[in-house]
Order: C-alpha cells, then sequence, then structure tokens
C-alpha cells in the first residue's frame, strides 16, 4: 500500500492505481471526462491536470515541476507528492471548461441529462460564467444511431468513453470519431447502427447529455427521481441496478456498481425489460373459484383460508413449487407454511427458464442463458428443509400421474411460462393455488388466485448464479389490490408483526447459513462516474 | 439544430456506391504480409480503393472492412482523417491550390479567383463535364515557388493568371515526370 502526498496530506492507496483514482478513492473531487476505471487510458480531456514534485535536472533537488501532468494516466509511486490546489492547475480547468463549451448549445432546459451533467457541475464548479466565444457556434442536428440510443453531437465532449466501451467491453466497435478538428465527432458507419446488447451503457458512461436514451428521453427530469438498490431479475448472473423512481413509478433502470458481478455494466434485457411491471394485463385481485365464476376475498382472510384448504388435504399428497423468481425470503416463509400444514409436503424447485446460451464479452461480462435470479437461493431453501423434494419436469410427471391433491404453485415470470401440456397434468391437483403475475393457462382449473407484486414493489434478496446472496430494496408500492409477497407470506406463515427484509435475514441467519453472508457492493466514491 | 433528427442506422442503396472489384481485393491482400496487423494495411487499402473509384465510397469502406477485419466504422475514422482521401465522387483532375501564405502573398487569391471562373465552379465543386474539381489545401509545400497549384500529383509552380489557359488546355497537365515510389505500388516479394 503506497502512501503519496495530496495536497499536503498523506493518502494511502492500493497499488498500481492512477493518481486520480487515488484521489477519488480518497474524497477528492477531480474533475474528469474521459477517465472511467472499466476503460482504457488516454488522458485525452485534459481535465484531470495536476502539479507533481520532481527533483530537478540540476540539482536534483525536488520541487514542482512546471508542467502539468494527466492525473489519471500517471500511477502512484510511493512517496510522490502532488498538487490539485494550486492556481496552474486551476486556471488550466478554467481554460479547458471553456473549450468544452465554445459549441455547447445551452439547451439544458430540454437535455435530458441536465441535473446529473457533470458539463453542468464543473462549469460551476471549475469553469467561468462566461464564454469570450463571439463567432458562430457549430450546430448539429440530432443523429439516430441505435434501437435505443440518439446522438447530440454540439453536446459532446468528445471524450471517446462510449467508443471504448463499445471496442472493450462489448467489442462491436461501432462508434467512432469522423472528420476532424473543430469538426470532429462521434458517429457510427451510415447502415451499421449501434447494435449490440449492452448499447445501454453508453448513455450511463456519457459524462454529458450526449447520448440519450430514447426509453427515457422526456419523459422525467432526473431532480424528480428517486433511487432504489435493487438487483435486477433479468437473469441469473445478479447484476445491480439502481431503480429510478417517484410516484408515478419506475422511470429507468441504470447499472450499479458491483465490483465482484457486474462491475459498471448491465445487459439491455435488464435495462429495458422492465416494462412488464406496468402492463395492464398484471393480475390484481385475489379471488377463490366458486363453481364457475370467481368471488374476489381480501388479504386479510386468505392466510386462513389457504391454511384450512391445505389442512384438509392429504399431507402426502400436498406440494409447493418455488419460483427462481421469489426472494429466498419469500421462498423460505412458504416453504415454512407448507410444511406446518404439511409435515410431509413436498418441496419442487419451479420452472427455470432458458433462452439460448450464456453470451460472454471480450472483457469478461455474461448474459445467462437462465432467466430467472434466485435458482441458487430457492434450492439452498429446500435443501435446507430436506423431507421430500423433486424438480419443476418430475412435478408436472407426478401430477400428471395423479400423485398430487394440494398444490400451492408460485410462478412470477414476465413472460408466459405454462405450456399446455403442463396445464394439462397440473389441472389433475384439486386444491391448485396459484401466485402469479399474469394471467395463464392454469387458470380455469386453480382454486385459489393471488396476484404477485412484481421485483421492484418487493423487498428481499437474490442468490445469483455465482452463490453471492444480494439485497435488494422495494422503489414503488404494488399495483392496487396487490400485497408485497414477502409481508403476505409472513403473514401466511404464522410469523407476528411486519415484513422486514433485513430483519428477517438476521433471524434466520442462525438456521441457514446463507442468508448470514450478505453481499453488499461498495459504494462508488462520491465524485467517480 | 437538434430538433431535427438524421437517421444514420439504414441507407440508401444508391447512397453506397460502387464497391472493390476482385482484382483491388487481391492487391490488398498482397499488402498484409508486409505489416504486423491487417489493420496497419488500411492506408494503402484506401489508396487502392480510390484509385480503382476514384473516392472511397460507402461500399468500398465496407469492403476493406470486411477484408481487415475491423469494423466499418474504423475504416470511416481514417477516410474522414486525411483530407486527401474523397467521399463523394471527384473530377478526373482535381486542381489543388495552396491558400497559405507565401503563396497568397505572391497571388495566390488571385490564381484562385481565376480558376473559379475559368471552371465556373466554386470550392469542393466539380464541372458538369467531371474533368476538374477544385480544392484549397493549407501548404504544397514549394513555398520558395509561389504561388503553386496542384494537378492530381503534379505540382505546378510559379502560377501566373495568364498561365492559367496554356496549363488548362494542356491534356498532359497532370502527368509526373518521376514514376511513383516503387516501394508504394509494387508489393515485395517474401
Amino acid at each position: 500500500m503506497p502512501k503519496i502526498i495530496i495536497d499536503g496530506k498523506e493518502v494511502e492507496c492500493r497499488a498500481g492505481i492512477s493518481v486520480l483514482q487515488a484521489a477519488l478513492d480518497a474524497g477528492w473531487n477531480i474533475p474528469h471526462y474521459c477517465y472511467h476505471p472499466g476503460l482504457k487510458v488516454v488522458a485525452s480531456c485534459r481535465l484531470c491536470l495536476m502539479e507533481m514534485k520532481m527533483p530537478h535536472p540540476q540539482t536534483r533537488e525536488p520541487g514542482w515541476a512546471p508542467k502539468l501532468f494527466p492525473a489519471c494516466q500517471t500511477p502512484v509511486r510511493k512517496g510522490m507528492e502532488v498538487r490539485f490546489d494550486s492556481d496552474k492547475v486551476r486556471e488550466n480547468q478554467k481554460h479547458v471548461m471553456e473549450y468544452y463549451l465554445l459549441d455547447h448549445p445551452l439547451d439544458c432546459p430540454v437535455c435530458d441529462k441536465a441535473g446529473e451533467c457533470h458539463l453542468q457541475d464543473y462549469s460551476e464548479q471549475f469553469g467561468n460564467a462566461t464564454s469570450r466565444m463571439v463567432e458562430d457556434k457549430h450546430k448539429n442536428p440530432k443523429k439516430d444511431i441505435g434501437s435505443h440510443t440518439l446522438m447530440y453531437s454540439d453536446r459532446c465532449v468528445l471524450c471517446t468513453r462510449c467508443i471504448r466501451f463499445c471496442d472493450e467491453i462489448a467489442g462491436t466497435g461501432e462508434l467512432r470519431k469522423v472528420n476532424r478538428g473543430s469538426r470532429n465527432e462521434i458517429d457510427i458507419f451510415p447502415g451499421e447502427p449501434l447494435e449490440n446488447e449492452l448499447q445501454g451503457n453508453v448513455v450511463d458512461l456519457c459524462p454529458v447529455g450526449s447520448l440519450i436514451s430514447k426509453d427515457f428521453q422526456y419523459k422525467q427530469r432526473v431532480w424528480m427521481l428517486n433511487t432504489a438498490r435493487s438487483v435486477s431479475p433479468a437473469d441469473s448472473r445478479g447484476s445491480t441496478i439502481w431503480i429510478d423512481y417517484n410516484k408515478q413509478g419506475v422511470h429507468r433502470i441504470r447499472s450499479r456498481y458491483n465490483p465482484q458481478v457486474n462491475e459498471w455494466w448491465i445487459s439491455d434485457e435488464a435495462r429495458f425489460g422492465w416494462k412488464y411491471i406496468n402492463s395492464d394485463k398484471r393480475l390484481n385481485t385475489a379471488r377463490i373459484r366458486r363453481g364457475v365464476s370467481w368471488e374476489a376475498v381480501g388479504w386479510e382472510e386468505l392466510p386462513g383460508i389457504l391454511r384450512d384448504r391445505f389442512a384438509s388435504a392429504d399431507e402426502n399428497a400436498t406440494a409447493a413449487v418455488l419460483s427462481p423468481m421469489m426472494s429466498c425470503e419469500e421462498a423460505w416463509l412458504l416453504a415454512k407454511f407448507i410444511r406446518q400444514v404439511a409435515p410431509r409436503a413436498t418441496l419442487v424447485r419451479g420452472y427455470v427458464p432458458i433462452e439460448g446460451e450464456d453470451k460472454t464479452f471480450p472483457k469478461g461480462f455474461v448474459i445467462k442463458a437462465e432467466k430467472c435470479p434466485n435458482r441458487g437461493g430457492v434450492e439452498q431453501i429446500i435443501a435446507h428443509f430436506g423431507g421430500n423434494s423433486m424438480d419443476f419436469d418430475e412435478f408436472v410427471k407426478a401430477a400428471g400421474a395423479g400423485r398430487f391433491k394440494a398444490a400451492y404453485v408460485v410462478g412470477g415470470y414476465p413472460k408466459e411460462w405454462i405450456t399446455e401440456a403442463h396445464a394439462r397434468a397440473i389441472s389433475k391437483i384439486e386444491i391448485l393455488v396459484a401466485h402469479d403475475l399474469f394471467p395463464s393457462l392454469l387458470d380455469q382449473h386453480v382454486a385459489v388466485q393471488i396476484p404477485t407484486a412484481s421485483f421492484a414493489e418487493r423487498e428481499g434478496s437474490f442468490v445469483n448464479c455465482d452463490g453471492l446472496l444480494q439485497p435488494f430494496e422495494r422503489a414503488i408500492s404494488p399495483l392496487e389490490g396487490v400485497k408485497a409477497d414477502g409481508q403476505f407470506f409472513h403473514e401466511l406463515a404464522g410469523e407476528p408483526g411486519l415484513f422486514r427484509a433485513e430483519k428477517f435475514r438476521v433471524s434466520v441467519a442462525g438456521e441457514l447459513e446463507m442468508f448470514a453472508k450478505v453481499h453488499v457492493p461498495p459504494d462508488e466514491p462520491k465524485y467517480a462516474h | 439544430m437538434s430538433w431535427e433528427t438524421i437517421d444514420r442506422t439504414t441507407v440508401a442503396e444508391e447512397k453506397l456506391g460502387p464497391g472493390l472489384s476482385a482484382a483491388a481485393r487481391e492487391k490488398i491482400r498482397t499488402f498484409f504480409p508486409r505489416y504486423p496487423s491487417k489493420r496497419a494495411a488500411m492506408l494503402p487499402a484506401l489508396h487502392i480503393a480510390q484509385d480503382e473509384i476514384g473516392y472511397c465510397s460507402l461500399r468500398a469502406m465496407r469492403d476493406i472492412a470486411e477484408l481487415l477485419e475491423v469494423p466499418p466504422s474504423a475504416v470511416m475514422d481514417v477516410v474522414t482523417f486525411y483530407t486527401q482521401f474523397w467521399t463523394h465522387p471527384r473530377g478526373k483532375k482535381v486542381i489543388t491550390v495552396c491558400r497559405s501564405l507565401s503563396c497568397e502573398l505572391m497571388g495566390g487569391k488571385e490564381v484562385l479567383a481565376a480558376l473559379k471562373e475559368k471552371l465556373g465552379i466554386d470550392e469542393h465543386q466539380t464541372t458538369p463535364d467531371g474533368k476538374y474539381s477544385l480544392v484549397t489545401e493549407e501548404c504544397l509545400a514549394s513555398c520558395d515557388h509561389g504561388p503553386c497549384m496542384q494537378i492530381n500529383e503534379k505540382t505546378h509552380k510559379c502560377v501566373r493568371v495568364e498561365d492559367l489557359d496554356r496549363i488548362l488546355s494542356d491534356p498532359d497537365n497532370d502527368k509526373i515526370s518521376m514514376p511513383r515510389s516503387d516501394i508504394f505500388d509494387a508489393p515485395q516479394k517474401t
């Protein structure tokens, strides 16, 4: 751990990192555009220049070198001394900011980046209030460069983060700099759009409002949004995400830094694939079948009804299907409930959707083929409870053979998952309770139908493909008529009080070790971006 | 102007222009052994394309990208960086007039104005018969012989306005006495 001196203060830092990273880690606010820890260093933005102490070429006496050095390209050395807090450095920042704003159209009122834009922040903190530019500014139309992305060339600072991302992380290289001098801009080859499965990340990476997500454009001002720490349910990788929401619901999803899992990136599926939570097809009433018609039932009556129904059935012929879309806490509580009413009940690992094959990108980012977030957690819970257990295919086969009389089937998948063969087999179960997000082929056979809440409406934890248990927070309240699953299962299993995922994990940590090892990724340094 | 949108994701078929011939592709391939990577053959490849088609068409850029195993955008990056590469059709002969200091002091501006009048075109334009295109360049590296201009690769020095008719009417006004170096044209035998 080398120690370096920044602005007269001694800072301990990791070996092999740049001075800029060390300063950001230690809480300094150093302006930077082109530097991103996940990408190669180009040192082109010239904003992070610093003064460094070096030995004089003749006298060997250490003193401040006359030139400025890019902090992002200078690795830390034991005992080195640098400073950002000097007139020379501030003067440079001021002039560089003036350059960046030469052609800027100042369209912040209609720009979606306003509020989280580093041109705004840095020009306020390090720049000048006025520009000496008297010539006409270059004006460019915006460019449609891909199915999710728009490019505003006149807001661009040419940091080339997006180019490096497409080259290094996605490996497709659609974006490039074209033309030169003051006409330099970022563009795609005509007819070869930005179409890779990670393209949404370039919008997150852009420090200014140049790359704009079509999905979020003109939807909300960013200062109207709250954020919740969540985990993406799109695949079994367990990428950590920020959910940006307000009273009107979820507005966008961004990646959340997680060095052990997804680093700074998420797939487009995780970023744009959450729209199903606003679907008007979603189930929103708990109801019981009475002959040919349905009868709505209050949430407070449900636990009693379910308890009675399952208690009346043969305990050997009872099963609970724990969906890998459930959080660990919910799966635990449902397993506990079913074993309370039928100690010999079978625990079934729910249907695991698999689409294609795992896709690995050049620098190791993986999109998993397994499109559910919590197979690992559900399997560990089933193993912990012991007794009869099987997987979903065996369950369907056994149900078709008439082995089960009562079953609690949990779904929660964003896509249709019950095939006609499944429905035919499962329909032989007399007391069928379906807990699902969308109507399915099972509907005509179920005795009790319960709507489930989406991932943004629940709290809990998922175990990803590498066995890391990662907690996620609730962003919005459940759809009207829906109860958060955690709370419902909490009441169903007869636990007292309110369900709080964190408190619950602590209370069962002694029984199942998995709940004790919660992986919470560290936050990025405050001024890093 | 951000209220206007250009669609870059699609391109009209007629804008792609002609592609590379099999012979040109083969010629590009012969440059590969000279360099550590295929990508390094980018400039020779673009010269071959420009020599064959007259300019670097989008389809030719795409063909080169395929040959060099790089994204097509990387080829466009190089083409748009160098002013010597043309991205649209040009005349048979390109007249480049120097607009730098020495030439301008010696009357370069007058030469340019006279050329514009004689050809009836402005800078970056091509005569209707497709014979001449006119551009200006910062320096043609003949400051001691200003004002100077180039027709294709032939440099005309100490050009006077009254000489222009003679130069333009000479059919060999773009012939250089010294042939281009072997190192450029002929592939090395390994």
